[in-house]
């Protein structure tokens, strides 16, 4: 049965502790984690990222020692409307600094038809595996990539999680352990009509399944426009403002004036002052355009994975981010756009955004 | 050796990296480039500071205490070496090698210019 279902996301510096209360001492990623298993959240997935900068502007990068010291964080929780509802206020309680989204998603469970089949835009299948489960006798990711790959998807990334719950279980990576459970995410972005065909073989071949479907719009593709961001106005009917989310997915082989392009953009952006933050992710295997799913392999001198740089802002600086964005990825890349229906930047200062999830038919 | 000169190399050694760290993060934020600016200015500036130590006629103690413990702490070769491999792994062959270049080229300048001070005084 397909449900509706919110995604949670907050994005942060790993260093962050969490606003001490009587209880929570330690660092707000582990704090996080602790409320998604207390609470057995259906989904969720601790993503450590490589680059990144917030409002203030300050970048952090794995390029330098003394800049990686304090990296990226980006957490998602997935479950039903109301179970994600009653998390939120504690998500927020607890961070300091940071960006919390709300997502609209349909969690799959077995051979949905999803809805909007018909509809013009594309669609976003996230699957959320553990890192040592099996389908065919091989590991999951490269399964899952194999079968997207095979159903035509425009691209699909997998994302190493390092802590997370999976059917309400928590599972968190440790040093001496084999790590079967910690969950990886899988995106994959493909028509509705791939992500459907998809969604049901992969609910028949993955033990236990965990799928998402979101609408999304494919913006580029190789460097072919197919359309700009949709242009959304400040807020819904009701006064609620709108936020919009980029993806820009590439590799580090694809390079932009001799930087891979998810340098170069973190960059632009970050001297634009316009945008008002990213983070950049890097997986470890994937494909997009028609490469065969590739990745790392132990003896090489130069990169291969899939990079992945997500900017949420407002609308208006969405549309000036995407002129950067669209510069950048001249030949190579993967774009999609979509709506956020609530943002909350936390900064201590006056907070823009809300909880509350804004309407808009587009 | 004495007790206390132990110590002083550890609180030195100490000084020394927290001061890299915080110079190192200050440089390569204000930068935001790849190429590694914040571990070029602790490596020069290291390298300028020590030809100017090593022109002053010290102690032996109170030259371990500077050399050794302060500015070997300060000054990184690992890192250097670490953050050359990283641009060479992002295809960033040119940045790579002008790294390579520059710190040789400007820290020997560096260290001469240092020593050439400490011999005006």
């Amino acid at each position: 049965m397909s449900q509706s279902c919110l995604k949670l996301t907050a994005y942060f510096g790993e260093r962050q502790r969490a606003v001490a209360d009587r209880q929570r001492h330690g660092f707000l990623a582990d704090a996080m984690l602790d409320l998604f298993g207390a609470r057995d959240v259906a989904t969720s997935v601790m993503l450590r990222g490589i680059a990144s900068f917030g409002p203030r502007h300050v970048l952090r990068s794995d390029e330098s020692l003394s800049l990686s010291e304090d990296p990226p964080m980006a957490i998602a929780a997935v479950d039903v409307e109301l179970k994600i509802r009653e998390l939120v206020d504690d998500v927020i309680a607890m961070t300091a600094r940071g960006l919390v989204t709300l997502e609209r998603a349909q969690l799959l469970s077995r051979a949905d038809a999803i809805r909007d089949a018909g509809s013009r835009d594309a669609a976003k299948l996230t699957i959320y595996v553990g890192r040592q489960e099996r389908v065919d006798g091989i590991r999951a990711h490269y399964a899952v990539c194999e079968l997207l790959y095979r159903h035509g998807f425009a691209g699909a990334a997998v994302f190493l999680g390092v802590d997370g719950t999976a059917h309400g279980r928590r599972y968190r990576a440790r040093f001496f352990s084999r790590n079967v459970n910690v969950p990886q995410m899988i995106i994959g972005i493909g028509t509705p009509a791939q992500v459907s065909a998809a969604a049901a073989e992969l609910a028949a071949v993955v033990p236990h399944p965990l799928l998402t479907v979101e609408r999304v719009r494919l913006c580029k593709r190789d460097g072919e426009l197919f359309a700009r961001p949709q242009q959304l106005p400040a807020t819904d009917d009701r006064g609620r403002t709108l936020w919009q989310k980029l993806m820009v997915h590439t590799t580090e082989a694809t390079t932009h004036d001799g930087s891979p392009i998810h340098r170069a953009l973190v960059r632009r952006l970050l001297q634009s002052k316009t945008a008002n933050g990213a983070t950049v992710l890097r997986g470890i295997w994937g494909f997009h355009g028609d490469h065969k799913p590739h990745g790392d392999k132990l003896f090489q001198l130069t990169r291969h994975v899939p990079v992945t740089t997500i900017i949420v802002d407002t609308p208006d600086s969405i549309a000036r981010s995407f002129d950067i964005v669209d510069e950048l990825t001249a030949n190579h890349g993967l774009v999609t756009s979509e709506m956020v229906p609530a943002v909350l930047p936390i900064d201590g200062s006056p907070r823009r955004g809300g909880t509350r999830l804004a309407n808009f038919d587009y | 050796m004495t007790a206390a000169v132990w110590v002083g190399v550890l609180l030195a050694g100490g000084i020394g990296s927290v001061l890299r760290f915080l110079v190192d993060r200050a440089v390569a934020r204000w930068a935001a480039r790849s190429f590694p600016f914040g571990t070029l200015t602790v490596n020069i500036s290291g390298a300028a500071l020590l030809g100017l130590i090593s022109g002053l006629a010290l102690s032996r103690d109170a030259a371990l205490l500077a050399d050794t413990a302060f500015i070997g702490s300060y000054t990184t070769f690992s890192t250097w070496m670490l953050e050359t491999q990283r641009l060479g792994e992002e295809r960033q062959t040119w940045s790579a090698a002008a790294n390579i270049v520059i710190s040789v080229a400007l820290g020997l300048a560096a260290a001469v210019l240092g020593q050439w001070v400490t011999g005006r005084l």
